[in-house]
């Protein structure tokens, strides 16, 4: 019998046991995102700081590939956490699911230690197989590209088979053919060829597609799974939503991919296709907030988990401020000229993946932590008033906004100075630099950064802790209909 | 196809663009309050709120050279048009969706959420 307040797998089914450990990797991940970001920051700062031991280059490619990682552990432990719930079955090949979680994770060790310790290669295409293939973002070589299509693969023969086994539902059906995306379209970035325009196009489809259609449907499968949980909104509802939501992020969301197209030797006609989508890919956020006050206001609402709660409501307004407005910005290709790939490109990047994709896996952490110790009390009038997840909310989210605009400033100037006047020259670049303005932002994204590290410390404090003791059970939410 | 934005345009771009999402979101914000609360006062207010993204979507069209030609001046049509009917179809989808439900519940101000 699990006892209330106290960690106990007993508590968890099949699924949820494997999640955990997703969970517990993505938040090893996501500590050596932070610490190498504040790495690379100090290097903006003091160029020689590491310089031949962990250069910048080596710092910059661990920090974004463990972000990139990390979000996948999460989306995958999310999968494994609602599967059992909602198919209403044990999970099918819960075994092979469990070894390849291990294999996973050791190959993640493996090109880890690589990145840090090999760094470079000769340059033949032994470097693309063992060390590094290159490519920005999925810098993985080439066998460890392997292993997550496979692992990936695995993930969807779980999910599709423990559906078809149990339950249909439908974030069923939405989960399991955005599965099969998230492990076809990954496969576009895996083969190299000596065009850099080709080999941008088909590298895009990874860094966009796997980030604005797979990974947003599985954010909007979670939500809808989420909202259920916490706030017991009825299953008809959210299903009808998620269906909503997943057409209109895909009426504008898949040739999106245009705007990336704008600068990489691609024809004139995606100057018209990326600006269109761009310009119509807000109105859906702008849609979700008439949804938003009407659901509201519709229902006297009690969540059952208020951290996880205040996680949800930071993706509604991450979501919106980092993909929609800091996204708008800049996307349109008459500006974009001038913005792309400077510290604008950073501010947005840091926001929108923080706010659409970091909040809501940090939701499911604290969902977790609810049911591990044995689904106790987590809505107000905690211990100490609840004043750890609070703090660590208020760090990680006033750190990740200071950041952005710290970046913003930065690239502010990189545009004007760089590629307005200067016309991307490499007296351009360092012009830029140098200037007062723009080094001032890099000092200011560092503070910010120890800032977000400190609500990252007291969050993993906070994840380890609350609950501890509780003797309260949690108050459920409305059922679900 | 694409005429680049001058320098001295810059912050105009970036400023209205973002007053473009952010008017946006505040009229949708006003049109489903009125709506929610049965409260005409609120819907000149967001109407006002969608002036203002008109507005500002003309300083950003007038700054990004959009209006020079017509592809994208049409695109400018459909944002304006978009940013306009998107609250309305998306609240007919809503009362659509909780049909069910508002059978038995009767919306409450958003103070007691």
């Amino acid at each position: 019998m699990a006892t209330l307040g106290q960690l106990d797998s007993a508590n968890l089914n099949g699924g949820q046991k494997l999640a955990v450990k997703y969970f517990t990797v993505a938040i090893v991940l996501f500590g050596a995102q932070v610490l190498f970001g504040l790495l690379s920051g100090l290097q903006y700062l003091y160029p020689d700081f590491l310089y031949g031991v962990l250069d910048f280059s080596v710092n910059r490619m661990v920090h974004i590939n463990a972000l990139v990682v990390w979000l996948l552990y999460g989306f995958l432990g999310s999968v494994y956490w609602l599967l059992e719930e909602e198919s209403q079955h044990e999970v099918v090949g819960l075994k092979l699911g469990n070894l390849i979680y291990w294999v996973l994770t050791s190959a993640v060790t493996v090109v880890v230690l690589v990145y840090l310790f090999v760094q470079i290669g000769p340059g033949k295409e032994s470097t693309i197989w063992l060390i590094n293939e290159g490519r920005e973002y999925i810098e993985a070589p080439r066998w460890a590209d392997i292993g997550i299509v496979v692992s990936v693969l695995v993930v969807f023969y779980n999910v599709a088979a423990t559906f078809s086994q149990g339950r249909y539902t439908g974030i069923a059906g939405v989960l399991v053919l955005d599965m099969l995306a998230l492990f076809g379209i990954y496969l576009a970035g895996m083969f190299y060829t000596t065009n850099i325009s080709i080999d941008q196009y088909w590298w895009w489809w990874v860094i966009h597609l796997w980030v604005e259609a797979t990974w947003e449907v599985m954010v909007a499968c979670i939500m809808a799974y989420g909202l259920m949980k916490v706030l017991g909104v009825s299953r008809k509802i959210v299903e009808t939503w998620l269906y909503i939501e997943v057409a209109l992020m895909f009426g504008s969301g898949i040739l999106g991919l245009g705007h990336h197209y704008f600068w990489i030797g691609t024809p004139e006609y995606w100057f018209s296709i990326g600006g269109f989508f761009s310009a119509l890919e807000p109105i859906p956020l702008v849609a979700m907030v008439v949804h938003a006050v009407f659901d509201a206001g519709a229902r006297h609402a009690k969540n059952s988990n208020h951290p996880a709660m205040a996680w949800l409501i930071a993706h509604a307004f991450g979501n919106f401020f980092g993909a929609g407005v800091w996204g708008f910005m800049h996307t349109l290709p008459q500006i974009n000229l001038y913005t792309h790939g400077t510290q604008w490109s950073a501010s947005h990047g840091h926001l929108a993946f923080f706010g659409a994709y970091a909040t809501i896996i940090i939701a499911m952490f604290y969902l977790g932590v609810q049911r591990w110790r044995s689904g106790v009390w987590m809505s107000g009038d905690l211990p100490g008033n609840g004043w750890k997840w609070k703090w660590a909310l208020g760090l990680l989210n006033l750190g990740m906004v200071g950041m952005t605009v710290s970046m913003l400033v930065s690239g502010y100037v990189q545009s004007q100075i760089e590629r307005a006047i200067e016309g991307s020259t490499w007296m351009g670049y360092f012009a830029a630099q140098i200037h007062p303005w723009f080094a001032q932002g890099m000092w200011w994204r560092e503070v910010f950064g120890v800032m977000f590290l400190i609500g990252f410390v007291l969050l993993v404090w906070d994840l380890l802790t609350i609950g501890k003791g509780e003797s309260r059970a949690m108050q459920p939410a409305v059922s679900e209909n | 196809m694409i005429e680049p934005a001058s320098l001295g345009n810059f912050f105009t771009i970036f400023f209205t663009s973002a007053m473009v999402i952010m008017l946006g979101a505040l009229y949708a914000l006003l049109f489903a309050f009125s709506r929610l609360k049965g409260d005409a006062r609120l819907m000149p207010l967001a109407y006002l709120s969608y002036a203002g993204l008109l507005i500002s979507t003309l300083f950003l069209a007038d700054a990004a050279n959009l209006l020079k030609h017509p592809f994208w001046t049409v695109i400018v049509a459909f944002m304006l048009v978009g940013y306009l009917l998107a609250p309305h179809a998306i609240w007919h989808l809503c009362v659509g969706t909780h049909a069910d439900e508002h059978a038995e519940v009767q919306p409450v101000p958003l103070k007691d959420f």
